[in-house]
């Protein structure tokens, strides 16, 4: 008895195609339902700064935030109560580790984030990926980028954050304070020759920031001046660049203080290291690591940057500076 | 004396696929939100029925980001499965896996360089969501062409230069590649970092996930239309060609379908490694080295793993995610040291 | 006969129907020759051959190495396409074939298969079958009993189940045989089946060919060096020495000892046997 094979074969595609369809189908369907959003909302459209175009509702009652910045940038706000989610890494302040966590900043759980049920969830281009964006427009969700390059722009982002997200005054009241800060910190500075400046994000290999990014921009403020010229955002330098430049400073941003002149001290006595003024006279600053982020808690950290490159200009509060140095001081 | 019939081959199949249903089920039982059974099927049936409203919104939300996930992962696994199976008996090589040719190496340089323009160009959403599956397939195009003609001796494919061609290739991809890293604006750095783990949870569009769907089933039918041949190929090439078969058309075809099938599979998800190696050798533990049934059992086993791979990648770290090409490498790597020491034994 | 051979019994009345003396198997001045690259001027491995075969008959190539014997079987099979003159079976041009009906006509035994993945003897055998169906097939009854048959006329039905690296090399080749037969093909075409065997082993393949030939009027063509074979066996002897043809004929009149010493390069002495069938001796010592 033969088997005709070839209807038989076409016989299994056809059920197998017939199977996707209907899978298809059903997908398809219950992508057109709108079972989320019941209440009948307004809805206003923003621009972000990336450029997109974004529908908000109005008013906005719940917010995701995908950076540790962006998270900060809210409490400075005052606006923590439309705070529904955040990343596993939105440690400041201690009330942000109370949140519900989403997941990392790259590698959110979608899930966890949609059955949130956001109006609006915040990301940053220099740390959230294009794709967790663009399944959120997927979703229907909201995604609103900023993109802060300079101090300036940080302060202009959380005010239209605060307006965006509808509160327009305290933005506009976080803005004049932090416009105060930072006028008080130029005026002491006026006269204070910028110092050449070594920021260090790694050692092995060697770690720097490039000119366009934000932490360049806070170490103007600060009175300093990147050595680094690199258009890259972390460009890797070669040590005997730096001998050749030679900065003044070499700058840490850490939590732990007594860690990073324990580290300096191991530095002093690497070949090719050692050959940095900076290092042999250890002329380091160490701040905190809020200068890693673009957020209202970065002005203090250029603030206490400030005190520690020109000590000379805070005579007031001399004791508090932090380099730590012991060998010879310079 | 029990050749294969269409029964058995029928039967075989409709078991595995009774397993991937059972699996799928499970896996869209796991994640943030809590599913019950009951609630999903009752919610299926109204989607079904035409009754969207009535659907709860965590349904929707199972609907519209889990299922979408899951399918996904049953597409790639089997496309990885199916041409895993078909390079190893092309190249003759029990160790050969879809990428072994530089297909994935060629459609990341695709994926990197899209990123890279993507900015440069003003594009609508629609074509943007797709820029970067459309340039890792692209680029994985390129790179089978040129190890394709790479790996011609007198005109005809050759097994060895063939994958000598490849590693070749691959090789040098991979340092362009890293070099490509190294200048990228390191915002797009990350993402090539996920790309390149290999990942599920960029579900693709409509259009594409169509794609996808068609492709691989052409892609298959095609494979599965040459499996005696392929038989027939295992014993040596001159034997096939003395026993009617088309040895040069053959090769051609199964070449450009596997490729496809793993050029379409990396341009979405980039990278998921170990699938295409070891689901193909179980399965021919289990039901024998006949394409025939072969390939249909590499399909059905690349899916069943795809899925329990991604809802361990789902749930192992939640709320994170992890990539799930990390999971497979975990589970991978000492299956195949395993299966190789019993080879060699 | 069984149903299996049914199909080769109504092949035989076709050829029984075109004039009996009509030879199946035609080689018409068949040469060739290859460049190892562009610049050089190509090597002749084969200068113009030229035999026939009929339907029955065992055709032996003889000749030492690097005679272009397996050139000429190769050419023959269709498989490498000459550079002047034609194969001819049964008037149809055999480069010229579609692959799988040259698959349902010519059976080719090389020596030893590098099997990938193992299989059974039964499957090994049941891949003669390919030529007679599409591309994606599942066999039929009818091709598991021409299997078991092609087995039983070889003699290793008792080797069906068996595991294809487990058993002799004297039963592979039977095996490979088999598989030979399951083609159903009007030649059938060995190179150099007898050069792993034992010599009983080696007779044995001899005769069954021999036995086949007749029974099944297939056209057989040898590809060997074995003299005495050949003298015992071979209704027809191509003798070749360095890519030329030297004689065509009857072992009878292609064994002289003069052609026999110039071509295998040592002394020997040929000697009529009582079946009208050459012996050969060689004679040991430096020549």
């Amino acid at each position: 008895m033969k088997i005709y094979v070839a209807s038989a074969f076409k016989r299994s595609t056809i059920f197998g195609a017939t199977l996707c369809f209907a899978f298809g189908v059903a997908q398809l369907r219950a992508n057109q339902s709108t079972g989320s959003a019941p209440a009948k909302e307004s809805f206003r459209t923003v621009q972000d700064e990336t450029g997109r175009n974004i529908r908000v509702p109005v008013p906005v009652r719940r917010v995701v935030s995908l950076a540790p910045s962006l998270t900060e940038s809210l409490y400075a706000l005052g606006m923590e109560d439309l705070l529904v989610g955040d990343t596993d890494y939105c440690d400041y302040p201690p009330a942000a580790m109370k949140k519900h966590k989403v997941g990392g900043a790259t590698n959110p759980s979608l899930e966890e984030i949609a059955a949130l049920k956001p109006d609006i969830v915040l990301v940053t281009k220099s740390l959230n990926r294009l794709e967790t964006v663009q399944q959120l427009d997927r979703l229907g969700i909201a995604a609103y980028a900023t993109d802060p390059h300079t101090i300036d722009e940080i302060r202009s982002s959380v005010r239209r954050l605060a307006e965006v997200l509808g509160n327009p005054a305290a933005g506009e009241a976080l803005d004049a304070n932090l416009l105060q800060q930072e006028s008080l910190l130029r005026k002491k500075l006026q006269n204070a020759a910028p110092k050449r400046v070594l920021f260090v994000v790694w050692t092995d290999p060697l770690i720097s920031i490039g000119k366009h990014t934000f932490i360049a921009d806070a170490l103007t403020h600060a009175g300093a001046a990147s050595v680094v010229e690199s258009s890259q955002d972390w460009p890797q330098m070669s040590l005997e660049e730096m001998v050749r430049l030679q900065p003044e400073f070499l700058v840490f941003a850490s939590g732990h203080s007594e860690a990073v002149s324990r580290d300096v001290e191991a530095l002093a006595k690497r070949p090719g290291w050692d050959a940095l003024e900076a290092v042999k006279h250890r002329k380091f600053a160490v701040i905190s690591d809020a200068v890693n982020r673009p957020a209202p808690r970065l002005f203090s950290a250029i603030d206490e940057l400030a005190r520690q490159l020109h000590p000379e200009v805070f005579n007031e509060k001399n004791e508090a500076s932090r380099v730590s140095a012991p060998a010879e001081k310079n | 004396m029990r050749p294969l019939t269409l029964s058995r081959l029928l039967l075989q199949c409709a078991i595995l696929g009774a397993i991937l249903f059972c699996v799928m089920v499970i896996a869209l039982k796991f994640g943030a939100v809590h599913v019950s059974l009951y609630g999903l099927g009752r919610d299926l049936l109204r989607v079904f029925m035409g009754k969207n409203t009535e659907i709860s919104s965590d349904y929707s939300l199972i609907l519209n980001l889990r299922l979408p996930r899951i399918l996904l992962s049953v597409i790639v696994g089997a496309s990885l499965s199916v041409a895993g199976t078909s390079f190893q008996a092309l190249l003759r090589n029990p160790l050969a896996d879809p990428y072994v040719l530089g297909v994935s190496s060629g459609a990341a340089v695709g994926a990197i360089l899209a990123l890279l323009l993507e900015p440069h160009l003003a594009l609508s959403p629609e074509i943007a969501s797709v820029f970067t599956p459309l340039g890792g397939f692209l680029g994985a195009a390129v790179a089978i062409t040129a190890v394709y003609f790479l790996g011609r001796r007198e005109g005809r494919i050759d097994s060895s230069t063939l994958l000598l061609g490849g590693v070749i290739t691959a090789s040098l991809l991979s340092a362009v590649i890293i070099l490509l890293l190294n200048t990228m604006p390191s915002s797009n750095v990350r993402g090539m970092a996920y790309w390149l783990m290999g990942e599920l949870s960029a579900v693709p569009s409509k259009p594409l996930a169509w794609v996808l769907r068609v492709g691989f089933l052409v892609a298959a039918a095609v494979i599965y239309a040459t499996s005696s041949d392929l038989n027939l190929l295992l014993s040596g090439e001159k034997e096939a060609m003395h026993l009617g078969v088309d040895v040069r058309r053959v090769r051609l075809v199964v070449y450009i379908a596997a490729s496809a099938l793993t050029g379409l599979a990396v341009a979405v998800s980039g990278s998921i490694g170990y699938v295409g190696l070891l689901v193909p050798h179980v399965m021919r533990m289990i039901f024998g080295a006949d394409h025939r049934i072969l390939i249909p059992a590499s399909a059905f086993g690349g899916a069943i793993v795809l899925v329990m791979a991604d809802t361990l990648a789902r749930t192992i770290a939640a709320p994170s995610e992890l990539p799930v090409g990390a999971i497979t490498a975990i589970a991978g790597a000492p299956l195949f040291i395993y299966l190789l020491r019993r080879r060699l034994a | 006969m069984t149903a299996g051979t049914r199909s080769a019994s109504s092949r035989n009345a076709a050829d029984a129907s075109r004039a009996a003396n009509e030879p199946r198997l035609s080689v018409e001045q068949v040469s060739y020759a290859y460049a190892p690259n562009p610049q050089q001027a190509p090597i002749f491995t084969l200068e113009a051959t030229s035999f026939q075969a009929r339907a029955g008959e065992v055709v032996a190539i003889l000749g030492p190495n690097a005679s272009g014997k397996s050139t000429l079987l190769q050419i023959i099979s269709g498989a490498l396409q000459p550079l002047s003159g034609r194969v001819l079976l049964n008037g149809f041009v055999t480069h010229e074939l579609e692959p799988r009906i040259r698959g349902q006509r010519i059976a080719m035994v090389q020596q030893e298969s590098q099997l990938l993945f193992p299989s059974k003897a039964w499957e090994f055998v049941m891949q003669g079958r390919h030529p007679y169906g599409k591309s994606l097939r599942f066999e039929t009854e009818d091709d598991v009993l021409i299997a078991r048959n092609a087995l039983a006329q070889v003699g290793a039905e008792h080797l069906s189940d068996r595991w294809m690296d487990q058993i002799s090399g004297g039963e592979k080749q039977r095996v490979i045989l088999a598989r030979a037969l399951a083609q159903q093909p009007l030649l059938l075409l060995l190179d150099e089946p007898t050069l792993h065997l034992d010599i009983g082993a080696q007779v044995d393949l001899l005769d069954t060919l021999q036995r086949l030939a007749r029974e099944n009027r297939y056209s057989v063509v040898v590809v060997t060096h074995e003299l005495n074979l050949v003298g015992e066996y071979a209704d027809q002897v191509v003798l070749l020495q360095k890519g030329k043809c030297l004689r065509v004929g009857a072992p009878s009149s292609v064994y002289q000892r003069d052609l026999l010493e110039q071509v295998f390069q040592t002394q020997l002495s040929v000697e009529m046997g009582s079946n009208g069938r050459p012996r050969v001796n060689i004679l040991s010592g430096s020549s």
